[in-house]
């Protein structure tokens, strides 16, 4: 039979085995530091992690006051230290007695290695990278539901664009699951077409928080996906391998609601100046033939113009008419603008002509209008047209034209 | 002098460009009345097509949940309180 032990003499002799064992006697271990505590007394309580596990360690104030630095939570690190158990809780622990600075921790070369390697593949390739729409009807969103980031993006979305359309595809953010779980997201949207873009956000956090945005799975995913990707992960100097497959980098959740929906207001200013633009060249158009118009009615050339210049303002009303219905009612103002610039064409009625003193000459007989003496015989009968009715009359005597 | 209609996938940008387009071509002055109007009859469809893109986005915000077969449907993404908010 085995013997008994009481706990207090379990934990004893387990303390006694890890102190006689000569690798744990004096081992070397790199890791994070996290929920780093210094007591008054001048001992640095800490826990030091890495992707998958942590260890409770102790430096006591002897060793503590010759380490070359003061320790703090996120500092990667190598400890020498031995191994001993807590006799009172039963925990394992290490007793620090140095630490160096880990320039370059095994999440940071891991993280460097897979860079190189989807960098090298291709993925990262500029010529890759989708055009983010500019105006999506659908946006899609990968992130937690719950906490400031959704918030973040909602409250920046409402202010540029209030009729946005919004997808929220739910999953965990940091944890194990979480890189399979996004990657199911990008491939649901993909398989749907439920959004013409997908942003895949969280908010900051260590670089353990972050690991599971370096998966190298959801990395291929979000190569493969055709929706584009916006990533928005962490804070500004947060880089993960997320953000070099993404389409689009934003540094926050908050900018990438500022990249993915234009501000509307300027978009309608932008339609409007050239919807104004629009109705002014035309009206510009139109007056231009206008003064051309009234430049041949004006010459001598046209002495009998009237059918010309009649048929030229039927066919202005004409346009004008089509001009008008096809116009919707935000034309209006337009519309009212350019009929008053036909009802300018009015003045150009030969009608207009005659109540300005002018008249035209007749010959009753052949119907024909009069422009040269060598038209008329002394003793001939004469029509002259005016503005409100006729005058018969007879020519008594032609004089030509003094020349100046 | 039948328009081309417009493409029903037209994009705002790429209609708003072409309306760009057009009030410089018909600004310049250039061409006959009627291929103003005609140039201005196609401005107007594009502002109208532009303005329908902007309007047309409808307001909702939706979340994805499991229905009881497994598969994704959306609903209403009710906004949480600040107690549910984990910063």
């Amino acid at each position: 039979m085995n013997p008994v032990f009481s706990v207090t003499d379990l934990n004893r002799y387990v303390g006694e085995v890890l102190s006689a064992n000569p690798v744990l006697s004096a081992v070397r271990v790199c890791g994070e530091i996290s929920g780093c505590k210094q007591y008054p007394s001048g001992h640095i309580y800490f826990t030091l992690k890495d992707k998958e596990s942590q260890v409770s360690c102790v430096a006591f104030r002897g060793n503590a006051s010759h380490f070359s630095f003061h320790p703090d939570n996120g500092m990667s690190v190598v400890i020498s230290a031995r191994a001993s158990l807590y006799d009172r809780d039963g925990r394992f622990q290490l007793i620090v007695y140095d630490m160096e600075k880990d320039g370059i921790g095994d999440l940071f070369i891991a993280f460097e290695q897979l860079k190189a390697r989807l960098e090298f593949e291709g993925l990262f390739d500029s010529s890759h990278k989708k055009m983010i729409p500019e105006l999506p009807n659908r946006i899609g969103v990968i992130t937690s539901p719950k906490g400031a980031v959704i918030q973040d993006i909602l409250h920046v979305l409402s202010r540029r664009f209030p009729n946005f359309d919004l997808l929220i595809y739910p999953t965990a953010v940091q944890g194990l699951t979480a890189s399979s779980e996004m990657q199911k997201g990008i491939e649901w949207f993909n398989r749907s077409s439920n959004a013409d873009v997908i942003i895949i956000a969280r908010g900051g956090g260590s670089m353990e928080d972050l690991w599971c945005f370096n998966d190298e799975a959801l990395a291929r995913t979000i190569y493969k996906s055709a929706i584009p990707v916006i990533s928005a992960v962490g804070h500004e100097t947060d880089f993960t391998i997320c953000d070099f497959v993404s389409d689009l980098r934003a540094p926050t959740p908050s900018a990438a609601a500022e990249l993915v929906m234009p501000l509307k207001s300027e978009c309608l200013s932008r339609l409007h100046v050239q919807q104004d633009r629009l109705t002014r060249a035309l009206l510009h158009s139109v007056s231009i033939r206008r003064n051309h118009l009234l430049a041949l009615s004006g010459s001598r050339a046209l002495v009998s113009p009237m059918r010309r210049i009649e048929a030229q303002n039927q066919r202005l009303d004409m346009l004008t008419v089509r001009i008008i219905h096809s116009q919707n009612r935000t034309f209006d103002r337009s519309s009212r603008r350019l009929e008053q610039c036909i009802a300018g064409l009015d003045a150009l009625s030969p009608l207009k002509v005659l109540s300005r003193g002018y008249s035209l000459t007749i010959d009753p007989v052949s119907g024909t209008s009069i422009s040269s003496i060598t038209q008329v015989t002394s003793g001939q009968s004469l029509q002259i047209q005016l503005s409100d009715g006729l005058v018969d009359c007879t020519a008594e005597k032609t004089h030509a034209r003094r020349s100046l | 002098m039948k328009q081309p209609e417009l493409p029903s996938n037209l994009s705002f940008e790429d209609a708003m460009k072409e309306l760009e387009s057009i009030v410089a071509k018909l600004d310049s002055g250039e061409g006959t009345l009627d291929e103003s109007i005609t140039l201005f009859q196609r401005g107007v469809e594009l502002s109208k097509l532009c303005s329908k893109r902007l309007e047309d986005i409808e307001k909702r915000v939706r979340i994805l949940t499991d229905d009881s077969n497994g598969n994704k449907k959306e609903t209403d993404f009710l906004p949480t309180d600040e107690s549910n908010t984990e910063k």
